[in-house]
């Protein structure tokens, strides 16, 4: 029997990417089985890791781990195609295309909260698209937009918070990075 | 490695940060009062005849005897929903007209000639038209 | 952050002014009377509002149906054959604008039928199911009680027909709208909201904003849709749930036919919304009810044949029509009625 071995050359960003992707895998899954106080609010942690990425990588890397994030999520939840993955990847898409815009604004003015923000308001839209034109075609839900517009706000500043943090560290400590101590 | 560009770093948000958190306030405020006009009622009045015989806070659970016309009324506040339970009445419209919890709507025991009124701090509308 | 979640609350609980709104509330013409009058003193309303009850009453003694009043004694008098007896001015003008309106309606809406209100059990305060006597609502069917069988001559009223017993229950309360307005624009009141047993009539506005009234879903104990009743409008409606009896899991309102002397069935409400006019109260109480009446494919015509343009009918939770011109002037609260409602006309 002979092995076949495939050789992916890699490089040490890629490696990053990974793990970042991982990370991000990871809190999607936490966040999936956490109990929610109310359904469809959850404090969407994984934004935290491609902000990060988009401002460490660039945009394109960014989009790249959030959709393997929603891809690689819904295979290990067991969900992929379901509604909830299709709502995964709405949110998803639609806060990229939001982060695709927002980058360009001056970073003396506008940091990652806005973009957090941004972000976050961006994914609950795209998301209560696909509820209101698939999911329940009718106006129904409509008492739950303030709240989750609210939900968007508030975490929306605390993962911008969070992200802001998160990169200074990344900032003081350099060559040792956050995601290599992980 | 790519350079990066130096970025300042606390933790105040910035000019633009603060402008772009007012707008998404008041863009939540909006929501709130375009789809939030269905008011959940805080108070209960309960009219007999003409007279007021009470105003009731609706967050509590309570039973109430009201005597009317014809005779008792039973009426339950539970959490911040009410109803008739059971009327001196024949038929029982009242009864039927199961739990109510948002500001301005009205249950009416015509025959015992007992109202009750959901308040709020705004009403979506100042009568009933039926 | 919390700063930002204490406005928000502060912005949610709206401000609680207190406002020179009175309220009150009585019972009468078997049903509630409810009058709010906006910008006055506390003392004027409410010797405003108790003069109003206080005619109120006296109207509702006048035409009472089934107990001893001027009504009933007219009735009395056309049941014994061409006796002409005497009537006040005021009653005979109203018996006069209820056979125009009779006319108007081909029949529809007759006041004439109080002997067929009467069989189905609907002259009592309380009423239960009737044993449905087919014979008696056949001879009162071919009986063929009409307004136009009313004859007033001078001070004195008789009929041709023994048959015709007048009943003002569709007629009366909005009769009364009439008589409050007019009451409360001799006296000065600028802003007022009138409502009896549903039927509103409006007069200026409340405070800044137009009154605003809801329309009552006819199986929720919630309102289907909301409006705004702009100075000297009224709204009006038929329906099924107000006065009703069940008998073997059927419904029978209060809504007689008089061309099948049956309690009309497959229609669970019309609102009519009337512009200002010297009768607009009287014509939300009226015209409701040859629509109410008409067969599905006849509505639009009995509405236009009565010159309502606002009407909204509900036929049954999922089948619901509006006419455009209500159409722009509502807005829905019940989104399951709204994606229901069809625009006509």
């Amino acid at each position: 029997m002979t092995r076949s071995i495939i050789n992916i050359s890699t490089t040490a960003e890629d490696h990053h990417i990974a793990k970042l992707t991982a990370l991000a895998i990871g809190l999607h899954i936490l966040e999936a089985i956490m109990p929610s106080p109310l359904p469809g609010v959850k404090p969407g942690i994984t934004n935290i890791v491609t902000l990060f990425v988009l401002y460490e990588y660039g945009f394109a890397t960014a989009a790249w781990v959030s959709l393997l994030r929603v891809f690689a999520s819904s295979l290990l939840l067991g969900q992929f195609l379901s509604p909830t993955f299709v709502l995964s990847l709405s949110g998803a898409v639609f806060s990229l295309c939001a982060l695709y815009v927002a980058q360009h604004l001056p970073k003396k003015y506008f940091s990652a909260i806005t973009l957090s923000i941004l972000a976050a308001f961006a994914h609950i839209a795209g998301q209560l698209i696909i509820v209101r034109l698939w999911l329940i075609p009718h106006t129904g839900v409509a008492y739950l937009i303030p709240i989750f517009a609210l939900a968007a706000l508030i975490f929306g500043v605390i993962n911008g918070l969070i992200t802001r943090k998160i990169s200074t560290n990344n900032r003081l400590f350099k060559n040792k990075s956050l995601y290599d101590a992980i | 490695m790519q350079q990066r560009t130096p970025l300042k770093f606390n933790n105040k948000p910035l000019a633009g940060d603060q402008l772009v958190i007012i707008a998404s306030f008041a863009l939540v405020i909006v929501l709130f009062q375009q789809f939030w006009s269905f008011e959940h009622a805080s108070k209960l009045k309960i009219r007999q005849g003409s007279k007021i015989v009470g105003t009731y806070d609706l967050d509590q659970t309570r039973e109430l005897h009201i005597h009317g016309e014809l005779g008792d009324s039973h009426i339950i506040i539970n959490q911040g929903k009410v109803r008739f339970k059971q009327s001196s009445c024949n038929n029982q419209y009242c009864v039927h007209q199961g739990w109510l919890s948002l500001a301005g709507q009205v249950a009416i025991c015509l025959p015992n000639q007992i109202s009750l009124q959901l308040v709020g701090a705004k009403s979506t509308y100042d009568s009933l038209n039926y | 952050m919390r700063l930002l979640l204490i406005f928000t609350f502060v912005f949610l609980s709206g401000c609680n002014k207190p406002e020179p709104l009175y309220n009150t509330q009585s019972y009468i013409f078997g049903t509630l009377v409810d009058i709010s009058i906006y910008g006055e003193s506390e003392a004027r309303a409410q010797a405003i509002s108790d003069q109003i009850i206080r005619n109120f009453q006296d109207l509702h003694s006048r035409l009472h149906a089934w107990q001893p009043s001027e009504l009933k004694a007219i009735n009395q008098a056309f049941a014994l054959g061409k006796t002409p007896v005497s009537i006040a001015p005021d009653i005979a003008a109203m018996i006069n604008e209820a056979t125009k309106l009779s006319m108007q309606s081909k029949g529809a809406f007759n006041p004439s039928i109080g002997g067929l209100i009467a069989a189905w059990g609907f002259h009592y305060d309380e009423f239960k199911p009737v044993k449905i006597d087919e014979n008696k609502i056949k001879n009162l069917v071919t009986a063929n009680p009409k307004m136009t069988d009313i004859v007033i001559e001078e001070n004195k009223i008789y009929s041709n027909n023994p048959a015709v017993q007048l009943d003002f229950g569709g007629y009366a309360k909005g009769y009364a709208l009439d008589i409050a307005l007019k009451y409360l624009r001799e006296q000065g009141v600028k802003h007022a909201l009138v409502n009896i047993g549903g039927n509103i009539i409006a007069l200026g506005k409340h405070g800044k904003q137009p009154w605003r009234v809801g329309i009552q879903h006819p199986r929720k104990p919630s309102a289907i849709a909301t409006l705004d009743l702009d100075s000297g409008w009224a709204i009006g409606t038929s329906g099924d749930y107000q006065r009703y009896f069940k008998l073997h899991e059927k419904r029978y309102c209060h809504i007689i036919n008089p061309a099948t002397g049956y309690p009309v069935q497959g229609i669970q409400a019309v609102t009519v919304l009337i512009p200002p006019q010297m009768n607009a109260g009287t014509l939300s109480d009226v015209t409701s009810k040859p629509i109410f009446i008409a067969q599905p494919t006849t509505r639009a015509e009995a509405a236009k044949a009565m010159h309502v343009e606002n009407f909204l009918v509900i036929e049954s939770t999922d089948r619901i029509l509006v006419s455009k011109a209500l159409a722009k002037r509502m807005t829905w609260l019940d989104k399951d009625a709204a994606t229901h409602a069809t625009e006509i006309q």
